[in-house]
C-alpha cells in the first residue's frame, strides 16, 4: 500500500511537472485547483486549514504557476483529471471552459441569500447562474475626493454629470487640479466608465465579443473619450498628468494638489502616502463621472469563486465543502482583519473602510459588476491607455483614438485566442 | 537723397493719417464701451430684479399656499381625505413633498410616513422661531431640496399631532424655474443666506456649491476685506455689484436680497456677457466701420493690384515673348546665353540650346553651371568662379575654350564673354558662349593652308634645289664628258671611258625625271591602277632576278621568304606592286652596305572575306638605318637624310614618297621600323582579289608521288610540306646534305625510291651539289634531283648538272614554279632557248621601219640606232605625214611602224587610228610600236586602245626595241599572206 502511495505521488510529480502545477497536499481526496498566489493568500489557507481540521477531510490542493494557470486548467478539465473544485475570476478566460457542462450551478445552495448583491452579481452569469462561491477580497472602485478640500471651499460632490463638470471647473477655478489622471498610471480608469455599457445590457457583451460591434459603434464610448479629451484641454487633469505614473497619484492625493482620483478603496490603506497633508479620512467616495451615464457608476471588486466541478465523482464532498466555507462562523474566522467591502451580509470581522460604508447607500445603486476590463475579450487596460495618450498628445482626434482602442482590442483578441489555441 | 526723401513723405502721411484714425476710433469705441458697461449693467440689475420678483412671488405662492392649507388640514379629520387632497395638490403644484412637523422637529407625510428627525436640519429650528421659513436641505443620495414651512394650529394628523405644515421642492426643479436664458446661459444664479450657504442654484450642475462665500474666497480676487463687506451688504438687505476675477475671468457679482429672512439673490455673470448683447452692436458698429475702411481698403488695393497686375501681365506677356523668342532665337542659332546671380552664381537661366550643342540637359546645367566645366576641353581655361566674382560692375572678361559634346564628342569653340550688370540695383552676371567654331575651324584651315602653302614652297624651293642639283649634276657629268669626248675623240680608250660615264649619267638623269613624272602624276591623281590575275611567283622570281645581281654586286645576301601558303594567283595591279616592292628592294640595296643583309619575305594575313587574300611583304635589311626624326618623314617627297652615307648614294628622294602614294592608292599601309646603324624594315600590307579558282591538272602529280625536301631552314621545310598539302604528293623534309643522302639511300633499299629530291643548294656541312652527287652515287640516275636556290645559279649550272642534278629552281617555292620545273623533266625534251642577240640583230636586219618622229634630234638618234642593227627607216615628222606615207605606200613597204605620240598637226594616237582605218592593205596588219617619253601605264592603255602593237618608252633602249620588234615580227611572220586583224 505504502508502495503504492508512493507511485500515486511520482505519479502526481510527473503530472505537476507536465503542467507546471503543484500539488500541495497529497494526502487529501478533494483536489481544488488555483493560482500559486491566490491559494497562498492567508484567508484561503485558513479556511482549508479550518476545514481539515474540523472535518477531518483532506484536501489535494493543486497549486499552479500565476502564468501557466489557464492553460493548465483548461488541460485539466479537457481530460479526466479536472479537480473537484477550481477557483477562478469571472472574466473573459472563463469562456475557455465549457461552464455549463463544466461547474455546477450554485443558485439553490443555502448560503446565496447570505451574499451581498454586489458579490451575487459579480458571481452569476447572464442568466442568472451562480456560477461559483465568492471568497476574495473585495473593493470598490470609483470617484475618492478629498472632503476636506471641498467643504473647505464651499464645494458639494457631483450626483451627475452635469454637477461634476461645474465641480470640475469650479475646483479649476480655485487653482487646484480636479482629478489626479496620471496617464502612464491610470489603466484601470476607463474600465470604470465601460461597465454601465456592458453591464447594463449584456448583449452589448456579446456583440463586441462577436466582433459585431466595435468601440466605434457605442455612442457612450465617444461620449466618454470626447470628454476626457475636453478634460484634459480645459486643464481638469493638471498640467503635467502626462508625465505622471502610478506614484504620482499617491503623491497628489496626499498632498492635496489634486482633489479627486478614480480608484478602489483598498488603495488608501496600502498606497496613500503616509505623512501627507491629507489622509484616509479626509476621503469620501462618489461615482465615477466619465459621460458614459449620467448618475455616475461605481465598479464592484474582481471576486475570485470557488467553483465546482460538475462532473466529480466528489460532487457532494465538494459541496459540503463551500457551505462550510460559507458558513459566517468560518468566513469571519478567514477574513477577520482583512480589509475588504463584504461579501456576505454576516461578514463582520473584516475592515471596511468608512468611505464605503458613508456611501453604502450610492453604492447599492450604482454600483456595477466589473465587465469591461474581466469579460471583453481582448480587452488591455494598457491598449486603452495608449490609445489615450495618442490622443493627449494630438496625434489622433477622438474618431482616431477610438479607431486605435479597437485596433488594439482585436489584435489582443487575436493574440489571446492563439494563446488559448 | 531727395529722391529718398520724396519717398518717404508719403510714407510717413500715410501712416500718421492710420495713427489718427485709430486713436480716433479707439476713444470713440471706448466711450461706446464705457456707456454700454453702463447699460448693461443696468440691464442686468433689472433681469435679477425680476428674477427676484419672481422668486418672491413663488415664496410668497408656498407661504399662501401653506397658510390654506394649514387651515384647511386642520378642519377636516378624515386623514385619507387630507392625503388625497395633498396628492392632488402635490401633482399640481409640483413640490415633492408635504410634511407634517410636530413641535420636536419630528414629522409624518402626507402617505404616513414618519420621521422622529427631518430629512435634514432645520426644522427643529424652524418650530422654534414660530415664522414662515425657507430652508435648504440635502437628502441622503445627496440632492439638495429646498423646503418652506408654514406655522398652523397645532391640530393631528394620523395620530401625529403638528404645528406646522411644510412643502419641499428639488433644486432641480427649482433652477428650471428660476434659470435665466439671458448672457449666454453662462450666468450662475444662486439663493444663498447671508453667511452664503447656498439654499439653491439656477444653473444645471451648480448644486455642488454649498457655500459662495467660501468658493469666491478661494476662486477670486475679491480678498478677505471683499468678502466681508459682501457678507456685511447681505446682513443688512442691500444690493449691489462686486467686480472680480474667477479662474481668470472678469465677473460681475450682482446680489439683492430677496425679501425673506436674510436670503439673497446673487448672481455671477462673467463681464463679457454681462454687455454681450451691447457689445455685439459695438462690434457689429466696428466690424462696419472696420468692413467699410475694409471695402475702401480692399477697392484701393485691388485697383493698385489691378494697375499692377496689368502692368506686370503686360510686361509679363512682354517678358513671355521676349523668353518665347529668345528660346527660339538660342535654339536657332550656336550661342548659349546663361544668366547668373551674382551672389553665388546660381543660374537663373540658361539657354535650352546647351543641350543640343554640349550634351548638357538643361536642367543639369541650371542646378549646377559648373557642369559645363566637364564638357571644356581644356579645363585650365574655363573662367573660374573667383574671376568671374573680380569682374567689375560694368565690366567684362573674355576667354576662348573649345568644348566638347558630351554625347557625341563633336568639339566646339565658343568665346564665352561674362558681363557685370545691375538692374534696379540688382546685379547678374550674364555670359554668353558665342560659337566660334567655323571661325576656329576656318583659322585652323587657313593655317594648315598657310602650313601647306609654306611646305609646298619650300618642298618647290627643296625640289628645285634638288633638281637644280640633282639634275645638274648628271649633266654637268654629260656636258662635261661630251666636251672632253670632242677633245679627245682621237683616244679610243678616252672615248670608251667618256662614253660610259655620259651613258651612266644619261640613266641617272632619265630615272630621275621618270620619278618626277611619276610623283606628279600620283599626286594630280592621274594615276589609276589596273586589275588583272597575275602570279605572285613570276612577280618574286622577276624582283629576284632585278635584285639580285645588284646585292651581288654590293656582296649583300639577300634572301626570299614565303610564309605560309600564299595564293599563287591573284588579282592586282601587277605593275604597280612590283614598282612598290622594287623601290623598297632598291633602297634597301641602296642603303646597306657592302657585305650587308637583306630578307624580303611575303606572307598572308588572315582575314575574314574568302574571295580576297591580304599579303604581308617586308623588306628588312641592317644597313645605316634611319633616325627617328627621318623616319617620321621618310615618305615626305624629296627627302633624304644627310649623312655620309646617304651623301655617297643616289637618289632623288622621291621613291618612298611614290612607294607611299602607291600604296595609299592600291588602299594598304606601308609602315617603317629603323633604327640608326641597326638597319630598317618595311613593312606594306595590300589586299588583292583572288581569281576564281579553276581545277589545275598537271601531270606532275599523276607521276610524283613522294618527294624529299632537304634545307638547313627548317620554316623553309614547313613551308614546302605546306604549299604540296593541295597536291597529292607525300613531302618527306631533311635539314642537312647527310640527311638527304640517307633517306634517299634508305628508300632505294626499301625499293621504295623517292619520285624527286629537292636540295637547297648552300646548306652548312654539304651543300646541294655535293649531296646530289653523293646520292646519284649511292641510288644511281632515275631520280629526278633539283636545286632550290634564291642565288644566281648560271655560276655553278655547270658543275651542278655534271654532279647529276636535273633542274635548278628558284627561290622562293612555289607550286606553280615546282610543276613548270618538274613537268619537262617527265615529259618533253628541254624547249628552245631564248634568242641571242646576235639572232635578235637578225630580226631587226632588213626591216624597213616607218618612223614618226618630230624632234629631229630624236630622230637621228633613233635611225642612227635602226641603221646600227642593221634596220632602215623612213622618217615622217608628224602624225598626218606618217599615215599619208603608210597609205601611200606599196603592201610590204614597211614592215612595221614607229609611232611617236606628241606630235604637231597630228598625234600619234589619231595617225594610228587613221592607219588602222585606211584602206592600205596592211592597215589592220602592220605593226605599230609606240615610242613616247608618256611611259604610264595609262599611256600604254591608250597607246593599245588606239591600235598600237606595243609601247616602248623614250629614252630609247635598243634592247628592248628589239625584243619588242623581234616578239612582234615573230607573230607577225605566221600571219603573213593572212587575213589581217
Amino acid at each position: 500500500m505504502k508502495i503504492k502511495i508512493i507511485a500515486l505521488a511520482a505519479v502526481f510529480a510527473a503530472a505537476m511537472m507536465t503542467s507546471a502545477c503543484a500539488d500541495k497536499n497529497d494526502g487529501g481526496v478533494l483536489t481544488v485547483m488555483g493560482k500559486e498566489s491566490d491559494l497562498n493568500k492567508s484567508y484561503m489557507t485558513e479556511i482549508f486549514e479550518r476545514y481539515q481540521q474540523q472535518t477531518g477531510n483532506k484536501l489535494k490542493i493543486i497549486s499552479c504557476k500565476d502564468s501557466d494557470f489557464e492553460a493548465a486548467a483548461v488541460e485539466k478539465f479537457n481530460s479526466d483529471s479536472a479537480p473537484d473544485i477550481l477557483m477562478h475570476f469571472h472574466n473573459a478566460d472563463l469562456n475557455r471552459f465549457d461552464v455549463e457542462n463544466d461547474f455546477y450551478f450554485l443558485n439553490g445552495e443555502d448560503w446565496v441569500d447570505d451574499l451581498t448583491d454586489s458579490a451575487r452579481n459579480y458571481c452569476q452569469d447572464k442568466s442568472g447562474n451562480l456560477l461559483g462561491l465568492p471568497y476574495w477580497e473585495n473593493s470598490v472602485s470609483g470617484c475618492y475626493y478629498n472632503k476636506t478640500i471641498l467643504d473647505s471651499l464651499g464645494l458639494r460632490p457631483a450626483t451627475n454629470q452635469a454637477e461634476f463638470d461645474v465641480l470640475c471647473q469650479a475646483l479649476a477655478d480655485t487653482g487646484y487640479t480636479p482629478i489626479c489622471w496620471p496617464a502612464d498610471g491610470c489603466a484601470w480608469m476607463v474600465q470604470f466608465a465601460l461597465d454601465p455599457i456592458f453591464a447594463d445590457d449584456p448583449s452589448m457583451l456579446e456583440k463586441i465579443n462577436s466582433g459585431e460591434i466595435t468601440f466605434s459603434d457605442i455612442p457612450e464610448v465617444e461620449n466618454m473619450v470626447s470628454w476626457i479629451a475636453q478634460a484634459a484641454d480645459k486643464g481638469w487633469f493638471g498640467d503635467s498628468f502626462l508625465d505622471c505614473g502610478w506614484n504620482g497619484i499617491s503623491r497628489s492625493m496626499a498632498s492635496g494638489d489634486a482633489v479627486m482620483t478614480f480608484i478602489w478603496d483598498t488603495w488608501f490603506y496600502t498606497d496613500l502616502e503616509e505623512g501627507g497633508k491629507y489622509g484616509v479620512n479626509d476621503f469620501a467616495l462618489m461615482p465615477v463621472f466619465l459621460n458614459t451615464v449620467d448618475g455616475g457608476t461605481f465598479e464592484g471588486g474582481n471576486l475570485n469563486m470557488m467553483m465546482v466541478n460538475k462532473n466529480s465523482e466528489r460532487l457532494e464532498e465538494a459541496l459540503d465543502f463551500l457551505d462550510f466555507c460559507a458558513t459566517p462562523e468560518n468566513y469571519n474566522a478567514a477574513f477577520e482583519g482583512i480589509s475588504t467591502v463584504s461579501c456576505f451580509k454576516g461578514q463582520t470581522t473584516n475592515i471596511q473602510s468608512k468611505m464605503v460604508v458613508d456611501a453604502g447607500e450610492l453604492i447599492a445603486e450604482k454600483e456595477r459588476v466589473s465587465t469591461a476590463a474581466s469579460r471583453i475579450v481582448g480587452y488591455s487596460a494598457d491598449d486603452m491607455v495608449n490609445a489615450l495618450n495618442e490622443l493627449f498628445r494630438k496625434k489622433v482626434d477622438v474618431k482616431g483614438c477610438i479607431e486605435l482602442m479597437d485596433k488594439n482590442l482585436k489584435a489582443e483578441a487575436g493574440n489571446q485566442a492563439a494563446d488559448a489555441f | 537723397m531727395k529722391k529718398l526723401f520724396g519717398r518717404i513723405i508719403p510714407v510717413i502721411s500715410v501712416i500718421a493719417v492710420c495713427a489718427v484714425v485709430i486713436t480716433i476710433i479707439a476713444a470713440y469705441f471706448n466711450f461706446i464701451s464705457q456707456r454700454i458697461y453702463e447699460d448693461s449693467t443696468s440691464h442686468l440689475y433689472e433681469i435679477y430684479a425680476q428674477v427676484n420678483r419672481s422668486f418672491g412671488s413663488f415664496v410668497e405662492r408656498n407661504w399662501g399656499l401653506l397658510r390654506g392649507w394649514g387651515r384647511y388640514f386642520s378642519a377636516v379629520d378624515d386623514d385619507e381625505a387630507v392625503a388625497e387632497f395633498v396628492t392632488r395638490e402635490r401633482d399640481y403644484w409640483g413640490f415633492t413633498e408635504l410634511y407634517f412637523i410636530s413641535a420636536d422637529g419630528g414629522f409624518i407625510t402626507a402617505d404616513g410616513r414618519k420621521s422622529s428627525e427631518p430629512d435634514g436640519e432645520g426644522f427643529s429650528a424652524f418650530i422654534e422661531s414660530g415664522e414662515p421659513t425657507m430652508s435648504g436641505q440635502t437628502l441622503p443620495n445627496g440632492k439638495g431640496v429646498t423646503v418652506f414651512a408654514m406655522p398652523t394650529e397645532r391640530s393631528e394628523f394620523r395620530g401625529v399631532e403638528y404645528e406646522a405644515v411644510a412643502i419641499s421642492y428639488t433644486n432641480d426643479d427649482l433652477a428650471s424655474s428660476l434659470n435665466v436664458d439671458a448672457f449666454s446661459g453662462k450666468a450662475k444664479c444662486f439663493v444663498v443666506d447671508s453667511d452664503g450657504s447656498v439654499l439653491l442654484s439656477t444653473r444645471t450642475g451648480g448644486s455642488v456649491y454649498k457655500n459662495y462665500i467660501q468658493y469666491l474666497g478661494a476662486a477670486s480676487d475679491i480678498g478677505e476685506e471683499g468678502l466681508e463687506s459682501l457678507t456685511k451688504d447681505w446682513e443688512n438687505g442691500l444690493s449691489g455689484l462686486v467686480q472680480c476675477k474667477i479662474g481668470g475671468e472678469d465677473q460681475c457679482i450682482l446680489y439683492q436680497p430677496v425679501g425673506y429672512q436674510d436670503f439673497v439673490l446673487l448672481s455671477a455673470v462673467p463681464e463679457s456677457s454681462v454687455s454681450a448683447g451691447f457689445l455685439s452692436v459695438q462690434k457689429i458698429t466696428a466690424n462696419v466701420l472696420l468692413a467699410i475702411f475694409l471695402i475702401i481698403g480692399v477697392t484701393a488695393a485691388v485697383f493698385l493690384i489691378m494697375r499692377y497686375s496689368s502692368e506686370k501681365k503686360s510686361s509679363s506677356i512682354e517678358l513671355q515673348y521676349r523668353e518665347l523668342m529668345f528660346s527660339v532665337l538660342s535654339n536657332s542659332v550656336d550661342d548659349i546665353f546663361i544668366m547668373l546671380d551674382s551672389e553665388n552664381q546660381n543660374v537663373d537661366y540658361i539657354s535650352p540650346n546647351v543641350e543640343r550643342l554640349l550634351g548638357i540637359p538643361a536642367d543639369e546645367a541650371r542646378k549646377n553651371i559648373r557642369a559645363l566645366e566637364k564638357c571644356a576641353v581644356n579645363y585650365n581655361v574655363v573662367i573660374p568662379k573667383s574671376e568671374i566674382e573680380k569682374i567689375p560692375l560694368n565690366g567684362s572678361i573674355c576667354r576662348e575654350c573649345e568644348y566638347m559634346h558630351q554625347s557625341t564628342g563633336e568639339r566646339r569653340w565658343y568665346r564665352m564673354t561674362v558681363y557685370h550688370s545691375s538692374i534696379q540695383n540688382v546685379e547678374k552676371y550674364i555670359a554668353v558662349m558665342s560659337d566660334r567654331t567655323g571661325e576656329q575651324q576656318m583659322n585652323l584651315q587657313l593655317r594648315e593652308a598657310l602650313d601647306a602653302a609654306r611646305s609646298a614652297n619650300e618642298a618647290k624651293s627643296n625640289f628645285l634645289a634638288n633638281m637644280s642639283h640633282d639634275i645638274r649634276t648628271p649633266m654637268n657629268a654629260i656636258v662635261g664628258f661630251s666636251v672632253l669626248l670632242e677633245k679627245d675623240a682621237d683616244r679610243p680608250d678616252k672615248v670608251k671611258e667618256y662614253t660610259r660615264k655620259i651613258t651612266a649619267s644619261s640613266h641617272h638623269l632619265l630615272s630621275l625625271i621618270n620619278d618626277v613624272l611619276d610623283m606628279s602624276k600620283i599626286e594630280s591623281g592621274k594615276t589609276s591602277l589596273s586589275s588583272a590575275v597575275f602570279s605572285l611567283p613570276e612577280l618574286l622570281e622577276e624582283l629576284g632576278i632585278i635584285i639580285l645581281p645588284q646585292t651581288k654586286a654590293k656582296d649583300q645576301d639577300f634572301m626570299i621568304h614565303v610564309v605560309g601558303a600564299p595564293p599563287e594567283k591573284i588579282v592586282g595591279d601587277r605593275l604597280r606592286l612590283n614598282q612598290i616592292l622594287l623601290n623598297l628592294l632598291s633602297n634597301a640595296v641602296k642603303y646597306t652596305q657592302v657585305g650587308g643583309k637583306i630578307e624580303f619575305s611575303v606572307s598572308e594575313i588572315k582575314q575574314d572575306a574568302p574571295q580576297f587574300v591580304k599579303l604581308r611583304f617586308a623588306v628588312k635589311d641592317n644597313g645605316i638605318g634611319m633616325s627617328e626624326e627621318f623616319v617620321k618623314k621618310v615618305f615626305a617627297p624629296f627627302s633624304r637624310e644627310i649623312n655620309s652615307v646617304t651623301n655617297t648614294v643616289q637618289g632623288t628622294g622621291l621613291g618612298m614618297a611614290i612607294t607611299k602614294n602607291l600604296v595609299d592608292l592600291m588602299g594598304g599601309i606601308i609602315l617603317v621600323e629603323s633604327e640608326p646603324d641597326k638597319g630598317s624594315t618595311f613593312t606594306v600590307e595590300l589586299t588583292f582579289a583572288l581569281p576564281e579558282q579553276g581545277v589545275e591538272e598537271s601531270r606532275v602529280e599523276s607521276r610524283i608521288r613522294r618527294m624529299l625536301v632537304c634545307d638547313d631552314d627548317e620554316d623553309i621545310c614547313l613551308g614546302i610540306s605546306e604549299m604540296m598539302k593541295d597536291t597529292e604528293i607525300d613531302v618527306s623534309c631533311v635539314t642537312s646534305g647527310s640527311a638527304a643522302v640517307g633517306a634517299a639511300v634508305s628508300a632505294h633499299e626499301r625499293n621504295e625510291d623517292f619520285d624527286i629530291i629537292l636540295l637547297d643548294w648552300k646548306m652548312p656541312e654539304m651543300d646541294g651539289v655535293e649531296t646530289a652527287r653523293k646520292i646519284r652515287g649511292e641510288i644511281g640516275h632515275d631520280v629526278p634531283i633539283l636545286v632550290l636556290t634564291s642565288y644566281d645559279w648560271s655560276d655553278i649550272e655547270e658543275e651542278a648538272r655534271a654532279a647529276g642534278i636535273n633542274a635548278f629552281m628558284p627561290k622562293p617555292f612555289f607550286v606553280s614554279t615546282f610543276r613548270q620545273t618538274v613537268e619537262p623533266l617527265f615529259t618533253a625534251p628541254e624547249a628552245p632557248s631564248e634568242p641571242s642577240e646576235e639572232e635578235s640583230k637578225k630580226i631587226m636586219n632588213g626591216l624597213m621601219f616607218l618612223v614618226a618622229e618630230d624632234n629631229s634630234l630624236n630622230a637621228e638618234i633613233l635611225t642612227e640606232m635602226l641603221k646600227m642593227e642593221g634596220a632602215d627607216c623612213e622618217l615622217a615628222h608628224n602624225g598626218l605625214e606618217a599615215a599619208e606615207m603608210f597609205e601611200q605606200s606599196p603592201k610590204g613597204h614597211y614592215d612595221m611602224v614607229l609611232m611617236d605620240v606628241q606630235m604637231p598637226i597630228m598625234n600619234g594616237y589619231d595617225a594610228t587610228r587613221r592607219i588602222r582605218a585606211s584602206v592600205h592593205p596592211e592597215a589592220k596588219t602592220i605593226p605599230i610600236v609606240a615610242m613616247t617619253a608618256n611611259t604610264f601605264a595609262e599611256d600604254v592603255r591608250n597607246s593599245i586602245e588606239a591600235g598600237m602593237n606595243a609601247h616602248l618608252a623614250k629614252p630609247i633602249d635598243m634592247a628592248k626595241v628589239c625584243e619588242t620588234v623581234g616578239r612582234l615580227m615573230e607573230k607577225k611572220r605566221p600571219q603573213k599572206g593572212e587575213s589581217e586583224e
